[in-house]
């Protein structure tokens, strides 16, 4: 049986009439990244930040290792961790000064091993003596994950943590994200809008939409949620041959050039289109299969919600 | 930087304010001002710094990072208040040092026990005051960030830092009466005339500071509870 190491009941916020989040459920497998997916405004900030006790719940229960949160809060933090894009460090002091802080602060006992520790795997080391505010973009992402290790946590939350990062640090540090949770067994929450990095780090996602949970599985297992797929055919032959075995067969396509056809269909299907087509005088030079992605699944959501 | 620039600066221009004074009248009210200039430094360092220290963190984005870790609010506000008083210590010696060498002005004339007895009663005033002001700028945030600043000067003619409360208008004097540093100053500048402590006046300050220090701890506790509510506190970061 797969360890919890967060469980959330019923969570409900609301401002006033306003409600952020509508009656929010879920949990945190050990070692697993689960992703909040939501477009701005969906309650995934505002949940982490509940999560972390820096705003209360109207409702709702939050367990950390089966532990109350609010009667245990400091038990619970000295286990877990935040990192964000949105918040940094105090740029006034050097990167060691501001860790030394945050090692005192949970109550580290030799926090000089640790910082160095950190800043080696970071490969930071040699900025360990320059003030936050002179760093770079990118140095500062890692010192900040420095920050969010420095406590060894089971847990990480983290809120958009390559927000505003270029593509090339986003990509590094989603690398790093990776590796720390095979490295360290993390469990990790993890907000984001962007599907891409949703796809690619989570072993399951849920996706908020209004504060609520429109739907929640696994990246693949939400996607396949629409069973339509595209396959683009490029081919040798005349428009007309490939046109009279589509219109033949029933198909939905639209042409794109005059040798390249995008043919809706179900995924199950694909084989199948593939196989009779390959049997025609039909000459195909490429296929492409595009599949749907979660972005669709969000459209899908958002779209069926309207009508 | 601040911290340090600012009174020095003020205690250079009521050095000399006190060296013209004591020519032109008499010398115990250029001593009285150079005095009042000193102690006032006080009650505006540990408020100031008690405020600012938070601003600090909120201008850096790093308030919510310390609130995520196992701190408390009451060991935050704790360091705060330590880190104020440490400044005020330094700050404090340093500027008694320039009145000491520049303007012929020893604090120590007051007596040691004395002087021990005033801080505690200005740091208190100072400390209530600032916590008060964290509460609202964690409630309200940023916009109101300059109470942090501009709140004290509202208190300084009105305790009677520099002159008797007598001077005040009768209205203003009972005003005046209703906050602690007033008793500290007008019994300091007794002891510049060489009376004895006013014990009396010290004790009813000390009550009053407890009175203030307690309805600080129920607004900032309130407030934060509000912050918190309100989500104001994890948006104070922008």
């Amino acid at each position: 049986m797969v360890e919890t190491v967060l469980e959330v009941h019923n969570l409900v916020k609301d401002y006033g009439s306003f409600r952020a989040v509508d009656n929010l459920s879920f949990s945190l497998p050990k070692g697993k990244i689960v992703g909040f997916l939501g477009p701005n405004g969906a309650g995934k900030t505002t949940t982490i930040q509940i999560l972390l006790g820096i705003t209360s719940a109207t409702s709702g229960k939050i367990s950390y290792f089966g532990k109350d949160f609010i009667k245990n809060r400091s038990d619970c933090l000295q286990r877990i961790n935040f990192s964000s894009a949105f918040n940094d460090l105090l740029g006034r002091i050097t990167v060691y000064e501001n860790l030394v802080v945050f090692a005192h602060l949970y109550g580290l006992k030799n926090p000089k091993k640790k910082i160095y520790e950190l800043l080696d795997h970071f490969e930071i080391t040699s900025i360990a003596h320059i003030k936050y505010l002179d760093l770079s973009t990118g140095q500062k992402t890692r010192v900040n994950f420095a920050k969010a290790l420095i406590n060894d946590p089971e847990i990480l939350l983290m809120d958009e943590p390559t927000a505003s990062l270029d593509p090339d640090i986003a990509d590094k540090t989603l690398s790093m994200i990776e590796d720390l949770k095979k490295s360290r067994e993390l469990s990790i929450l993890y907000t984001s809008h962007n599907m891409d990095e949703i796809t690619r780090i989570c072993d399951e996602v849920i996706i908020l939409d209004h504060g609520r949970i429109v739907a929640q599985d696994t990246p693949l297992g939400l996607t396949k949620m629409i069973p339509t797929a595209q396959v683009r055919l490029t081919f040798d032959n005349t428009k007309k041959v490939v046109e009279e075995y589509l219109d033949k067969h029933e198909f939905t396509y639209e042409f794109e050039s005059a040798h390249s056809v995008l043919i809706d269909t179900e995924e199950k299907l694909i084989p199948k289109l593939i196989f009779g087509i390959s049997k025609t005088d039909i000459w195909i030079t490429d296929i492409d299969v595009i599949k749907s992605s979660l972005e669709d699944v969000f459209l899908h959501i958002a779209r069926r919600k309207k009508t | 930087m601040d911290l340090v620039f600012f009174p020095i600066m003020s205690i250079i221009v009521f050095g000399f304010l006190s060296i013209y004074l004591s020519g032109f009248n008499n010398f115990s009210i250029g001593r009285g001002v150079l005095l009042g200039m000193l102690l006032w430094q006080v009650i505006w360092i540990v408020q100031y710094s008690v405020a600012l220290g938070s601003l600090w963190n909120i201008w850096s984005r790093n308030l919510s990072n310390l609130f995520v870790t196992p701190l408390t609010v009451r060991e935050y506000i704790f360091a705060q208040a330590f880190s104020g008083i440490l400044k005020m210590f330094i700050i404090f010696l340093g500027s008694s040092v320039v009145c000491f060498y520049f303007f012929n002005f020893n604090i120590l004339d007051i007596g040691i026990a004395n002087l021990a007895i005033v801080i505690l009663n200005l740091m208190l005033f100072g400390f209530a005051l600032g916590l008060v002001i964290l509460g609202l700028i964690f409630r309200f945030g940023t916009r109101i960030q300059a109470f942090a600043w501009g709140i004290l000067p509202f208190f300084q003619p009105i305790t009677a830092a520099f002159y008797p409360v007598s001077v005040l208008p009768p209205f203003l004097q009972n005003v005046a009466y209703t906050l602690p540093p007033t008793y500290v100053f007008e019994a300091t500048r007794g002891i510049l005339n060489g009376l004895p402590m006013d014990m009396h006046q010290m004790s009813t300050a000390l009550l009053l500071n407890i009175f203030y220090l307690t309805l600080a701890i129920i607004s900032f506790d309130y407030n934060f509870k509000k912050s918190k509510e309100s989500g104001q506190f994890a948006r104070n970061e922008g």
